[in-house]
């Protein structure tokens, strides 16, 4: 069975005492958009760097079409960076810095001209070709930092946060931008970022990494209904998560106590005992709200704190009457039908199957 | 993998022998004033502190070292001064002719001290106060205003530009903020800025030989001593020199550095 | 920093009290004599006595002697062989300290090499007369391994030796800052498209420490070619430089219009390298 285009295999990192990256086992396939998102410390980056060769781990092994790259120098690998910083360089026109790596690989000068400035059309920047790099706009500049990576024809682009400096509407922009890249080049990506916004809306795959261990992989949706424990729920943000003990146990279902009331959950894929105690997931988007007291297996009465509008979606926040906070999230139209003040008593509900149980750490 | 533990083994003794070229003159310095030879050499004769009970009972150190003093203390003080006042202005106000301004106060060091020297000397006699301890005092302070400048503006450029106005703002005066806020913040850089200054009045010989006339500077009788022959009392003197114009940078540096860690926090 | 958002009316006695001081004293004190120094080089010098006039008499009088031709010519060449000896020998040990050290190490370099900044440039000169010499430490050296003595005074390198003692600490300070200052991503993104480690240091770090490095040498080459110390105790003074010459026109002759001729010549070669060097150091690219 030939392998993954990239397989990190037990690959550990230590700065010192500090360990960055712990035993991370992980495989990315040729053309997936791969992102690796967690908060600022987490080992993130250093995956990253060490996929370019600018670290080397400390153990284990990380073998690319099946060849160890663990001491390849960073020159010798074929894994383009976009940085953060962009870190093009000052002294070279925006042509020139597109021109570098082939430079280095030896390609003649008409031809490097050709495939730069090739490029920066593509990009949508060739009028800019010989301008000074100081001269250039944020997203100009992304734009060439992108061009001098793609113009390699690499196998894999690695990406470092490279929408960080971006105002909010470039970002959405150049999100399409990559995405759209990405398809029609087939190429891998893989993309650092601590913004999850960015990753679940372009990667194929998410990781997410805390204190240099991998929490979870999985496709974005997956990750989002269901977050393997209480770290990733809390990362990922727009969800409640609950915990009680379980009281009674039943076929296929078991009532947990909490402090907020009594809720089913659904077990037949998990197995649970009795006084266990548990925490579960609920979606804000899975949860429903009524002025009535609803018929359903899963409520709580809670008051209104505040809205937050964000384009046509709109989130709740509610408190339930022992100070737990609620978030609920729905179309901005289908709130306008309950004329809502501060202060509403609201009642939220859900259905069992909506709820995921997290894994007990 | 290998060029580069090469590279870890030579570059650390590359720095090693440039710091050794740098200090041994320092170091062979100290060294011979301590040694009986006339002419030094190795291997070393015995230890002796002969030169240092000749330059002490020599009453032309004395009056050297008194004139070294009074120059170098005279001019930290000035040069200071002027330095703090061209260090607030650039950094309070914009005006016009600014760059002539400043450049009034940062050219003289990039002119060769012996051209300044010839300079001072002719415009000194002309204007009638040449030939005076007061000369070199003059003529240093144009020379090392530049540094307490430099030293003080570097420590006005890390203080917030609202604390000022926040101390107008809760009633103080321009002169009393001056008073209260501004001086207390550069103290530091104001100690590290007279340290420096002294220092280099206290090394300089070229300008101070052309208009000092008959009142002589330590390093003007070095100069004197060492245009005729070898005499390891120069050593001695120069000993002396050495250790007190290193511990006025070291004191400059320690001041100016802790406070700037310090404040960085 | 931008300067803090200010009135730009400020003639008030609080801001002239802070302002004026120096342009006072620099007019009287540094304007002055050097104004009074390129007017005195028109004086006329009438039985040992100075003349105030215009004439150019005593700047056709040096322009036409061969002998100052031939010491500026000397100044030049001796002042660049010893920018170029420190340029190149403080490279590797800037390259050290900024790439290879800790910032700890960095900084203590850099405060160790401030102190001879600012200690007795002419007792470390008197030094290295007696370890260079016939007899001395060097030599004596030399001799257990059965070399020498060689003749090291009184040569072109006992005169390089004194430049460097002066020169080589301020050009290894400003070559590590200026190199120190290159982010350090810069280089990580050369070696990420393809550059060799060696390539880096014409690729990336020497392009973007230029400026610094232009800088260093001008420094160097000022206070070499303005230096009469090395040249007079280590040097031998045969070939005598522009400011032994200074020197000697001052000191014996009275001759000081000539000396101020002398003088005015070398402020003008200096700052027409200096502006011309400083001009290439910031130089921005021709846009097309």
């Amino acid at each position: 069975m030939t392998e993954k285009l990239v397989v990190f295999d037990g690959v550990e990192k230590r700065f010192g005492d500090f360990t960055a990256v712990k035993k991370m086992n992980l495989e990315i396939g040729s053309g997936e958009f791969v992102a690796i998102m967690g908060p600022s410390g987490c080992g993130k980056t250093t995956t990253l760097r060490m996929l370019a060769g600018l670290e080397a781990p400390s153990a284990g092994e990380i073998r690319q079409n099946g060849r160890v790259m663990n001491d390849v120098k960073p020159h010798e690998r074929d894994t383009p960076l976009v940085w953060q910083s962009l870190a093009l360089f000052p002294f070279l026109t925006a042509r020139e810095n597109v021109e570098f790596g082939l430079k280095m690989r030896g390609v003649g000068a008409a031809e490097r001209k050709k495939s730069a400035l090739e490029w920066l059309e593509k990009l949508g920047i060739g009028e800019f070709a010989d301008r000074d790099i100081s001269t250039l706009s944020g997203g100009q500049k992304q734009r060439v930092a992108l061009a001098r990576s793609l113009v390699m024809k690499p196998e894999i682009l690695l990406l470092d946060e490279p929408l960080s400096a971006l105002d909010a509407h470039l970002v959405i922009r150049m999100q399409a931008v990559l995405t759209q890249l990405q398809r029609e080049l087939g190429i891998t990506f893989v993309y650092v970022t601590h913004s999850q916004s960015e990753a679940f809306a372009m990667a194929d795959r998410v990781v997410i990494m805390s204190n240099g261990e991998i929490a979870q992989v999985g496709k974005p949706k997956d990750i989002y209904r269901a977050p393997a424990n209480r770290f990733v729920a809390e990362f990922v943000g727009r969800n409640n998560i609950l915990t009680g003990t379980i009281t009674t146990l039943a076929d296929d279902a078991a009532t947990l106590s909490t402090p907020q009331g009594e809720f089913l959950l659904d077990t037949s894929a998990t197995t649970l005992r009795q006084g266990e105690e548990v925490s579960f997931v609920i979606s804000a988007d899975l949860v429903h709200i009524s002025l009535e007291a609803p018929k359903a297996e899963n409520r709580v009465q809670c008051t209104l704190i505040s809205e937050e509008f964000v384009g046509s979606m709109v989130t709740l926040f509610l408190e339930s009457s022992d100070g737990h906070e609620f978030k609920v999230q729905m179309q901005e139209r289908e709130l306008s039908k309950f004329d809502l003040r501060n202060d509403a008593q609201i009642w939220l509900s859900w259905d069992t199957n909506s709820a995921h149980i997290l894994d007990q750490e | 993998m290998s060029s580069n533990r090469t590279q870890n083994i030579l570059l650390p003794i590359y720095v090693g022998l440039i710091f050794a070229f740098v200090f041994a003159p320092i170091i062979f310095s100290i060294i011979f004033s301590f040694n009986s030879q006339r002419f030094p050499t190795i291997p070393l004769g015995s230890f002796t502190t002969e030169w240092y009970v000749k330059i002490l009972n020599d009453p032309d150190v004395w009056e050297a070292a008194l004139n070294s003093l009074i120059v170098s203390v005279s001019t930290a003080f000035i040069a200071t001064f002027l330095g703090f006042c061209t260090a607030y202005s650039d950094y309070r106000y914009n005006f016009r002719f600014k760059g002539p301004y400043l450049a009034l106060i940062l050219l003289p060091p990039t002119i060769p001290l012996i051209i300044m020297a010839l300079a001072m000397l002719a415009w000194l006699s002309k204007i009638g106060v040449s030939g005076q301890l007061w000369s070199i005092v003059i003529a240093h302070s144009v020379l090392t205003a530049p540094f307490a400048m430099a030293i003080i503006r570097l420590r006005l450029h890390q203080m917030d530009p609202d604390l000022e106005s926040a101390s107008w703002n809760l009633g103080g005066t321009e002169w009393g903020t001056m008073r209260h806020v501004i001086v207390p913040f550069c103290k530091p850089a104001i100690v590290s800025a007279l340290c420096l200054t002294a220092a280099v009045s206290f090394d300089e010989f070229a300008v101070s030989w052309f208009v000092s006339g008959l009142n002589k500077t330590l390093p003007v009788l070095i100069l004197e001593i060492v245009q005729g022959n070898i005499d390891p009392q120069v050593n001695a003197i120069g000993t002396f020199v050495f250790l007190t114009s290193m511990t006025l940078v070291i004191v400059a540096q320690l001041f100016f550095l802790s406070r700037q860690t310090k404040s960085s926090i | 920093m931008p300067l803090p958002n200010r009135p730009k009316t400020t003639f008030s006695a609080y801001a002239m009290t802070w302002r004026l001081p120096i342009i006072v004293w620099q007019l009287i004190f540094f304007v002055g004599p050097v104004v009074f120094m390129v007017a005195m080089s028109f004086f006329l010098v009438k039985n040992y006595r100075m003349t105030e006039a215009f004439e150019f008499v005593n700047w056709s009088k040096m322009m036409s002697k061969g002998y100052f031709w031939d010491s500026y010519w000397h100044t030049i060449w001796i002042a660049t062989l010893a920018t170029v000896c420190a340029m190149c020998l403080a490279f590797p040990a800037a390259f050290a300290l900024a790439f290879k050290a800790s910032d700890n190490t960095r900084r203590w370099a850099i405060f160790l090499l401030i102190i001879p900044f600012f200690t007795s440039y002419l007792v470390r000169t008197f030094s290295w007369f007696v370890i260079l010499s016939e007899s001395g430490v060097v030599n004596a050296m030399l001799g257990y391994i059965g070399l020498g003595p060689y003749t090291m005074l009184n040569t072109t390198f006992g005169t390089l030796v004194g430049y460097l003692t002066l020169t080589l600490p301020l050009v290894v300070i400003l070559q590590t800052v200026s190199m120190a200052n290159i982010d350090k991503t810069l280089i990580e993104a050369a070696r990420n498209l393809g550059c060799k480690p060696a390539a880096t240091l014409w690729r990336v770090i020497i392009p973007l420490s230029k400026s610094g490095l232009i800088i260093a040498a001008v420094f160097c080459f000022i206070l070499s070619f303005g230096d009469f110390v090395a040249p007079f105790y280590l040097g031998g003074s045969q070939e005598p430089t522009l400011p032994i010459l200074i020197l000697d026109t001052t000191k014996s002759g009275q001759q000081w219009p000539r000396a101020a001729v002398v003088a005015v010549i070398m402020m003008a070669t200096l700052f027409t390298i200096a502006f011309t060097a400083i001009a290439l150091a910031y130089r921005k690219r021709a846009s097309k």
